[in-house]
């Protein structure tokens, strides 16, 4: 089995997308539609790359991000941000949690503004977990 | 008093808000104009647009209209992305629904699945008829959420922009289960609100046959009731006045709003049975349409929702 990549993103197009590109490229996909569901694929399944969104119903990519930087074991899982928000965006809201007390958390391993051409996903893909 | 106080103790922790917008009448301006919320602990909003089936749906020789409604969803998701960074860059928790199908099944659904603790919406005008067979997207959210809803009026008819409209509420109360819950939604809103005025308007139709006694004795007795319940605010650290009207209840709300410089309305709402409202309207209704305050609206009890 190849190794497992977590996607969450709530557009049913853009997980298609990336589902095909993962599966092209020899890896298994585990889909969540929110960052709460992918906080839970995470901790189940302990996935090898998580390719995530931000802007999504019930816990946004910015949370969820958060969460997941704060634990001591999901931590190391690397991140691939895949979004419409603009990575100064997601970097300003970092440090605007920061300010209102809570830790500063590091930047994610990848920020891809949204569309990306399949070639250059899996590219960015095989950085991490080739 | 006790599960008033309970209440207060609850004021902690991120609440959210469901923002309603068809992009006509609320934008994102509408929206900042409510981060004042943000002292009541509303950290977190949600976007929610809904495509009409009825501009997507199939047209003879056409069919069902795809790319129509790829281009909706994305002018809607263009939007969302734009208001949503300037909410996160503030620190705040965004998310967002861009569906296709009805309105109203679609805002409870999303109520439900979020479940937020303030639906925000404006109001979409009907045509007369349309209305009396389709009823009040409004009445019919009410009907449906047990969640208190806002219906921002965010520019007035004289042009002028309402930016702070929960700094001064008038709570128009006649002490039933819904008016108490509009109390208790209040004090939730505490650092928000810097005074409230607290009104009821008793009909003339109540006071005929009685004597000018009487008439003074149902005057002493609902002004006590009245301060009863500025004290339970004040109790909160609210600042609150009461005041008695008499005469037709919506008029006279609408009165009192703009005599005591009210920023909105509050009122619950009791839930008529759907015809008798769609046929002979009902106060809030009329509140949430003809008045030119925002007006939030509180049902009464918590309702087993359906969508």
């Amino acid at each position: 089995m190849g190794k497992r990549v977590l996607v969450v993103d709530d557009d049913p197009d853009i997980v298609a997308f990336v589902v095909t590109v993962l599966e092209e490229n020899g890896f298994t996909s585990i889909i969540a539609k929110n960052g709460e569901m992918g906080m839970a694929k995470t901790v189940e399944e302990n996935p090898d790359l998580i390719i995530l969104d931000i802007l999504m119903p019930k816990q946004s990519g910015i949370k969820m991000y958060r969460e997941l930087r704060s634990d001591e074991f999901l931590k190391k899982i690397p991140v691939i941000i895949l979004s419409g928000i603009a990575k100064r965006t997601f970097l300003r809201s970092q440090e605007a949690l920061t300010a209102f007390g809570n830790e500063i958390v590091p930047e994610p391993e990848a920020y891809m503004e949204k569309p990306v051409e399949p070639e250059e996903l899996a590219e960015m893909i095989k950085k991490f977990i080739a | 008093m006790e599960i008033l106080l309970e209440v207060v103790g609850k004021n902690v922790g991120t609440k959210k808000l469901l923002f309603v917008t068809q992009f006509e009448e609320l934008w994102f301006d509408a929206l900042e104009s409510l981060m004042d919320l943000r002292e009541a602990g509303f950290n977190h909003v949600v976007f929610i647009h809904v495509v009409e089936r009825s501009k997507v749906a199939m047209r003879r020789g056409k069919g069902y209209l795809k790319d129509e409604e790829v281009k909706l969803k994305e002018i809607a998701n263009v939007r969302f992305i734009d208001w949503a960074e300037s909410l996160f860059e503030q620190g705040m928790e965004v998310g967002a629904y861009i569906l296709v199908g009805e309105l109203v099944p679609k805002v409870i659904s999303a109520a439900q699945e979020e479940d937020v603790d303030l639906i925000v919406t404006g109001y979409h005008k009907k045509g007369k008829i349309e209305e009396l067979y389709a009823g009040s997207e409004i009445i019919e959210i009410l009907r449906r959420t047990s969640k208190p809803v806002f219906v921002h009026k965010y520019m007035l008819p004289s042009g002028k922009v309402n930016d702070k409209p929960f700094e001064k509420p008038l709570l128009a109360t006649d002490w039933s289960p819904a008016s108490e819950r509009a109390v208790e939604t209040l004090i939730n809103l505490k650092g928000v609100i810097k005074h409230i005025e607290v009104i009821h308007v008793a009909s003339e139709k109540s006071l005929t046959g009685s004597s000018a006694m009487g008439v003074q004795k149902i005057r002493k007795e609902t002004r006590q009731r009245l301060d009863e319940t500025c004290e339970i605010f004040r109790a909160a650290g609210i600042d609150a006045e009461a005041h008695l009207y008499i005469g037709n209840i919506t008029e006279q709300i609408n009165r009192a709003a703009q005599e005591r410089g009210a920023s909105m309305i509050v009122a619950g709402t009791t839930g008529k049975g759907p015809w008798k409202e769609r046929w002979l309207g009902s106060v809030p209704q009329k509140l949430a349409e003809e008045s030119e305050f925002p007006t939030l609206l509180v049902p009464a009890e918590i309702k087993t929702t359906t969508t």
